[in-house]
């Protein structure tokens, strides 16, 4: 970094860019980001394989089928995770699914209960006969296995402090054995890795997973060796499956930001490269001379 | 509209903004949201910890229920406290040793099924898949599960491996190996930067999305309001800085 002016002056055009304030940095960024959601494109999504693995088994599943959906995140990670889980409970009530709701997060219960009341009462469901909420309860790997044991004694009460034996949603329902599918929306662990690990290893039940963009490129083995059936990744994959379900949200009106700010970033680091690039011949021109 | 959902407003795009600040220089504005959050953060674990745990997990079976025999997890879990009475420390090492116990039991021969042997299997795969009693070689790159891609991981699992194999030295056919390995790990690391570039987007997009939304006359227009009060604070701050003498001490 420049300290005073005269080192500024004495410095070529590459250099000069290469210490450029950060700030400035910031603020291209800002304005890329901003200007696509004040103004949208609507550039096309492209849907990809895993996206639709996820979409294609709960459109496979017939109606009042158990659809298990564990949101691990907290509000960090909301912006990315809260459009999944928005579209995956959209599509599951739409199928009509009883849909299980619960959290290995703690600091993401409140969030976790909201997006669920939410959405089922936009889609006209009600607590307790389509879904219900567990909310969240210790233990992560050994929770998941009690679950599998028996989900009463590991759930007593659900989050309204409503006996769960009594919820006609829960009829049939004894174990994670009876789950027909579960999608993990995870943005760490405990998440998709957990609930595979101690769940779907031991009581073989179909999982399949959403997660932040982070922790997308360590999921992938998971995905290819078919432990975990689709995907969704970060907002891109929360967009892929709005388009799906055909109801457009945060997340495809936030794609244009993101492609927006992609393509800032890859011009960045292309002129930093070339920037680097002159300052280094022209130091080598300058100690021959 | 909702008093609860107003309030939400303003809290939500005034602590998004004081964060935000963080991009011009450290001042109080962060500082504040930064105590904020941690304190919420503490208060909300402490508080559902408290009501899911000790009430519907242990008293309210306990005591409504009459099943007693949580007793004894209450009992091991409370010797964990021990720690903080020096004359018995030694009694929250019966809890540490139960939880490693379980703990490690429960753990190791899952995570060495489900994250070792299952992706070997998947490393391990046929190079040529028989379709009817006929090998087929498939090219498409596109496709995980294609030949072609079994081949790559296969060379990218094995030159990973040569390159972390430092018993010997990376001479001859061995370097060859362990440059190709650096290949797929730098292939690896770019493809992890360029999603935690895309989460960290994602994130920021969240953030102005809100702060689009609240701009809007039924929330009173908070992101406004409060966007020229920050920025009116941060100013203020500024000269108040600038009329102090520095500090010598």
């Amino acid at each position: 970094m420049p300290n005073t002016l005269r080192d500024l002056a004495t410095m070529n055009f590459a250099e000069r860019m290469l210490h450029i304030d950060r700030r400035i940095i910031f603020l291209v960024i800002g304005v890329c980001t901003l200007l696509p959601l004040l103004y949208p494109v609507g550039l096309a999504i492209r849907v990809s394989s895993e996206v639709r693995g996820v979409h294609d088994y709960i459109e496979s599943l017939p109606e009042g089928s158990v659809f298990l959906l564990s949101m691990d995140y907290d509000p960090a990670s909301k912006p990315e995770l809260y459009p999944q889980a928005v579209a995956l409970l959209r599509h599951a009530f739409r199928k009509n699914l009883r849909v299980i709701g619960m959290t290995l997060w703690l600091p993401g219960t409140g969030l976790a209960e909201q997006v669920m009341t939410q959405v089922a009462r936009e889609m006209g469901k009600v607590s307790g006969k389509d879904y219900v909420f567990l909310g969240w309860s210790p233990g992560s790997g050994s929770l998941i296995i009690n679950m599998g044991q028996d989900l009463y004694k590991t759930f007593p009460t659900d989050y309204y402090n409503q006996p769960t034996r009594e919820l006609a949603v829960l009829k049939g329902i004894q174990t994670l054995r009876d789950v027909n599918y579960v999608v993990s929306l995870a943005a760490g662990t405990s998440g998709i890795e957990t609930w595979y690990v101690y769940g779907k290893d031991k009581y073989k039940f179909e999982l399949g997973g959403g997660c932040t963009g982070v922790i997308a490129p360590g999921l992938y083995p998971l995905l290819r060796s078919g432990q975990i059936n689709g995907l969704i990744g970060g907002l891109r994959g929360a967009a892929e499956y709005e388009v799906l379900i055909g109801q457009k949200g945060r997340a495809v009106a936030g794609m244009d930001a993101q492609s927006a700010t992609h393509f800032a970033i890859i011009v960045l680091v292309i002129l930093c490269n070339v920037f680097y690039l002159l300052m280094k011949t022209s130091r080598k021109q300058g100690e021959a001379r | 509209m909702a008093f609860e959902l107003l309030l939400g407003a303003w809290v939500a795009t005034g602590l998004t903004l004081f964060i935000f600040t963080f991009l011009y220089q450290d001042n109080p504005l962060l500082q504040l949201a930064e105590h904020l959050y941690v304190g919420v953060s503490v208060g909300y674990t402490i508080v559902k910890t408290y009501d899911t745990v000790l009430i519907r997990l242990i008293y309210e079976p306990m005591v409504k229920q009459g099943d007693w025999s949580l007793l004894i997890p209450l009992g091991i879990g409370t010797l964990m406290l021990a720690r903080y009475v020096p004359n018995v420390t030694w009694l929250s090492r019966i809890a540490f040793a139960f939880i490693v116990g379980v703990g490690s039991g429960l753990a190791i021969p899952r995570i060495i099924s489900s994250f070792i042997l299952k992706q070997v299997e998947d490393t391990v795969r046929p190079l040529v898949s028989i379709v009817q009693g006929e090998p087929v070689f498939t090219y498409n790159l596109l496709d995980p599960s294609s030949n072609l891609n079994t081949i790559v991981l296969l060379i990218g699992v094995v030159s990973v491996l040569f390159y972390f194999f430092f018993s010997i030295e990376h001479t001859g056919p061995v370097r060859v190996a362990a440059r190709t390995g650096i290949l797929f790990l730098m292939v690896a690391f770019g493809a992890a930067f360029g999603y935690t570039v895309m989460a960290r987007m994602s994130l920021l997009i969240g953030r102005l999305s809100d702060l689009i939304e609240y701009a809007d006359p039924q929330y009173g227009r908070p992101s406004l309001w409060l966007g020229l009060a920050t920025v009116a604070i941060i100013l203020l701050w500024r000269a108040q800085r600038r009329e102090q003498p520095p500090d010598t001490g």
